[in-house]
């Protein structure tokens, strides 16, 4: 690791900042969301690879770190795979009136 | 540097270093669990109430939380050089680059502590003013995940800012015996920065090109 390294990540990960919320206001419809989550994750990885050293790590290091977020996608998909297929009505909740 | 003895379950200091290493990625896998079901938690609230949950995240500051990324990103860089300047054997850097990180850190909190402050005038606080009559009860439900999710990452950041303190006085006095702990808490300090991250797109950016 080195400095010019590390400040180049700072550079990138701020111009993914300023990117992400000028993208924010842009009607994009649905996209919106992934476009968002999907600079979010290139933020993320430029963290993890850089600072977090993962790019000069053993495999054995590499894979508990994904072990992570695999079992997390896992989490997701599967509750996603029920609640956001469901079609009956969801309970009114709004109790303004 | 203080001599550091391995414990004699190490043969050589690299497996010491890997060994450790290990550990430390053992809890943060823990931590995305944690983190990640706020996570999923949201993206089940988004795809449900679609709409009536963008129109309440509306009311977030994003002009204060695209500030606080800001912060946060910066503090990182600032721990990224305390641990190589640490590892190159200096005293003085990583101590400056600590004290930076913690300053970072704490002016996080302070501007998230001014977004509070801010909700709580503008009657968004669940269970304390929540105000029914101005927001829906999706509203309701976006913010007690809001304060739910920042205020855990809160607490974490916290918990940081004393490691990271507590470490740079061992390092000014020449006090660390450990030759790993820097790297392990900035592994810690980088993870709840990718926490957030990731909090704050699905918090701020939500509804603002409507």
């Amino acid at each position: 690791m080195t400095a010019r390294i590390i400040w180049t990540c700072w550079l990138a990960l701020i111009l993914l900042l300023s990117a992400t919320t000028a993208i924010a206001f842009v009607p994009l419809g649905s996209l919106n969301l992934p476009v968002a989550l999907a600079i979010g994750t290139s933020k993320a990885l430029i963290v993890l690879i850089f600072f977090m050293e993962l790019k000069a790590s053993s495999g054995l290091i590499r894979a508990a770190a994904g072990a992570g977020f695999f079992w997390l996608l896992i989490m997701v998909a599967l509750t996603g795979s029920d609640y956001w297929h469901r079609t009956d009505q969801r309970t009114q909740i709004d109790t303004t009136s | 540097m203080a001599e550091t003895i391995l414990g004699i379950q190490y043969a050589t200091r690299e497996q010491h270093r890997e060994a450790v290493t290990l550990g430390m990625w053992a809890f943060l896998a823990t931590e995305v669990l944690f983190f990640g079901s706020l996570i999923a938690a949201y993206l089940n609230y988004r795809i449900w109430f679609g709409n009536e949950l963008i129109a309440a995240a509306r009311h977030t500051k994003i002009v204060l939380g695209t500030a606080n990324t800001a912060i946060l990103l910066t503090s990182s860089a600032c721990m990224a050089m305390a641990v190589m300047t640490r590892e190159a054997g200096g005293r003085r850097a990583p101590v400056l680059w600590l004290l930076a990180t913690a300053a970072l850190g704490l002016a996080f909190v302070v501007v998230k502590g001014t977004e509070y402050f801010l909700e709580y005038q503008e009657h968004l606080v669940p269970a304390l003013n929540f105000d029914l009559s101005h927001y829906s009860g999706t509203g309701e439900i976006f913010f007690v995940w809001y304060f739910c999710a920042t205020g855990l990452h809160a607490l974490h950041l916290l918990i940081g800012i004393g490691m990271v303190l507590w470490l740079a006085m061992r390092i000014g006095s020449d006090r660390l015996e450990s030759p790993s702990a820097t790297r392990l808490i900035g592994l810690y300090w980088h993870f709840v920065d990718v926490v957030w991250i990731f909090l704050f797109p699905l918090i701020y950016l939500a509804g603002r090109n409507g």
